[in-house]
């Protein structure tokens, strides 16, 4: 009496299974099936455009669903290969022309892909203007991130306040690990002396920015 | 001299006292009107005449088509998209069954559905966006309902959850960089805090919508593949996986916002 | 073709409250296209709106209209029923014409 049952059990614990007791995929699983979908459903006009989906290391580490914290190793990780990425202006200049760095500023086009073409332009915008505000009185400025209005004249322009404008913009996962920030010179977005114009635009005291 | 002045300060003084009537929500009268006569509208007309003519080579109406609930049952379909169909053994949305219906029932192509499916701005708007807004219509006042059951199900949303945090480019964004916190913008365009239960209801209730800035009905298969575009990242496919994926994960989160479209966005 | 347009005329006591919605390109005759050609004028330049027949709104439109305009007003005199008829002619000499009765309110 007992036998069968086990034997009746033991027959209908695996076929309820397989009829389809339907649940959440485990993490591996769904890695494997969402990665397969990124390298599937993307086009762009050149394989080299598609490797932008590719994670980086940092990427990685920093894609935590639900926004997870970071354990103290992954912290460390992700600030070593930013603080290793960072590369400065050929001239050594950190500060450039703020008038030039105003207009990357506000400039928010550049290096999209649409309808099978790479937008290409003389340079790409800065995107600053989308997630902050800037000078004084701007309307159109977005607050993802803090307020920029008053940067140079809250701070000043010691070389150490240089140096760490000049770091964060260039990757600002250098300090902030995984900020929401793009890693704008570190990935290629903005070459150094775009930066090195952004710094001056944030810093100089006749800069637009720091206008009373 | 003086008169001119007087009248002038007259302009002023009304101007003013208008202004400070509606200093309550400047923006209340605006919605309220683009709430009442939407030009979405209009599209929500056409896409019901087109849904009931005989078009393609094969001369058939969408009548048969299967949404979920059934051969030309619309009442409630969209609430319950994305969701599995045994057919096609997929897990599909509103635009991808659209897709599928129109190339088995009417015998258009695929591949000529999918490149004109997303109109130009400007332009008179395509077939597919003004089926897919009537068909959403179709469910306007119903709370959406997105089940999980099937095993593709389950991996959809999941994986449309690890899509949403997942980062890449050189911007370094995944969804969750614009959209995981509350009151922000980006420039002067608010944000929708996907993480936030309540928010997403505004996202999954408010699509297919007048695009005011394109002057057409937009969805949200072209709402994804934008955010992409933005991102410098390569063109998200027209109905793939990815884009579905996303859209189960993000309409499950919705479940119990109310349909109304057509949504009026910028 | 000219596209139908959506009009709603809601009877509020003695005044049909009309909504109208046109679907019209409304170019300007100054924006370029993508080559850097100027997008021609099309625009619509005569709204007329009858009341059972009578003409109650005789609009001179623009460029300065924008594109899927919407047009409101409010009709005095009005009784559930009646015809409410909405005529638009643009540059081009397209035309298109759309009728509705007034709803008694729900």
């Amino acid at each position: 009496m007992r036998k069968a049952w086990l034997g009746w059990t033991l027959l209908g614990a695996p076929a309820l299974i397989a009829a389809g007791c339907a649940t959440y995929p485990d993490q591996a699983t769904t890695r494997q099936i969402a990665e397969k979908m990124v390298s599937e459903d993307y086009s762009a006009p050149t394989p080299a455009l598609l490797k932008r989906l590719v994670q980086d290391k940092s990427q990685q580490i920093c894609s935590k669903i639900g926004g997870a914290a970071l354990t103290p190793a992954e912290t460390d990780e992700v600030l070593k290969l930013a603080r290793a990425s960072i590369k400065y202006p050929a001239s050594g200049k950190l500060v450039g022309d703020w008038k030039a760095g105003d207009t990357l500023a506000h400039d928010g086009a550049g290096d999209r892909i649409q309808g099978g073409r790479l937008e290409q332009r003389k340079e790409n915008g800065g995107l600053c203007q989308n997630c902050h505000a800037l000078a004084p009185g701007e309307i159109n400025v977005g607050n993802v991130g803090p307020s920029l209005t008053g940067y140079g004249a809250q701070r000043g322009n010691s070389e150490a306040i240089v140096k760490y404008t000049y770091e964060k913009i260039y990757n600002a996962w250098a300090y902030f690990p995984c900020s929401n920030m793009p890693r704008l010179g570190a990935t290629g977005h903005l070459t150094p002396e775009q930066v090195a114009h952004m710094v001056a635009y944030l810093i100089d005291p006749q800069s637009a920015v720091n206008r009373k | 001299m003086s008169g001119n002045r007087s009248s002038v300060a007259a302009i002023a003084l009304v101007c003013v006292s208008a202004f400070a009537q509606g200093a309550g929500d400047p923006l209340a009268v605006g919605r309220q009107m683009l709430a009442e006569d939407n030009p979405g509208e209009l599209w929500i007309d056409q896409g019901k005449n087109l849904f009931y003519e005989k078009r393609g080579p094969q001369k058939a109406s969408l009548e048969q088509c299967d949404f979920g609930l059934g051969p030309g049952k619309l009442e409630g379909a969209t609430t319950r998209l994305p969701r599995y169909f045994p057919d096609t053994d997929k897990v599909q949305d509103l635009e991808s069954r659209l897709l599928t219906c129109m190339v088995q029932l009417q015998g258009f192509k695929r591949e000529d559905l999918i490149k004109r499916a997303i109109s130009p701005a400007g332009s008179s708007g395509s077939d597919v966006e003004a089926l897919a807004i009537y068909i959403t219509s179709r469910s306007n006042g119903m709370k959406m309902n997105v089940a999980l059951s099937h095993q593709k199900e389950y991996d959809m949303y999941k994986a449309g959850e690890y899509l949403f945090y997942r980062r890449s480019g050189q911007t370094d964004f995944a969804c969750v960089q614009c959209h995981g916190d509350s009151n922000k913008r980006i420039r002067l365009q608010d944000l929708v805090n996907m993480t936030d239960p309540k928010q997403i209801q505004e996202v999954v209730s408010t699509w297919p919508a007048y695009r005011g800035a394109h002057f057409v009905v937009r969805t949200m298969q072209w709402r994804l593949y934008d955010c992409f575009w933005q991102m410098r990242l390569p063109e998200l496919v027209y109905t793939s996986d990815t884009s579905i994926a996303l859209t189960t994960y993000l309409h499950h989160q919705g479940n119990g916002a109310v349909v109304q479209v057509p949504g009026f966005k910028r | 073709m000219a596209e139908p347009m959506k009009i709603r005329a809601t009877l509020q006591v003695d005044t049909a409250d009309v909504r109208i919605l046109m679907q019209h390109p409304m170019e300007t005759g100054q924006r370029k296209d993508a080559k850097g050609a100027i997008v021609p004028m099309h625009f619509i330049q005569n709204v007329v709106v009858t009341h059972n027949g009578k003409t109650v709104l005789d609009a001179q439109w623009s460029q300065a209209i924008s594109r899927n305009p919407f047009l409101g007003l409010r009709v005095k005199g009005a009784r559930a029923g009646d015809r409410i008829s909405v005529t638009w002619t643009d540059n081009k000499g397209d035309t298109r014409t759309d009728e509705v009765a007034v709803a008694a309110p729900a």
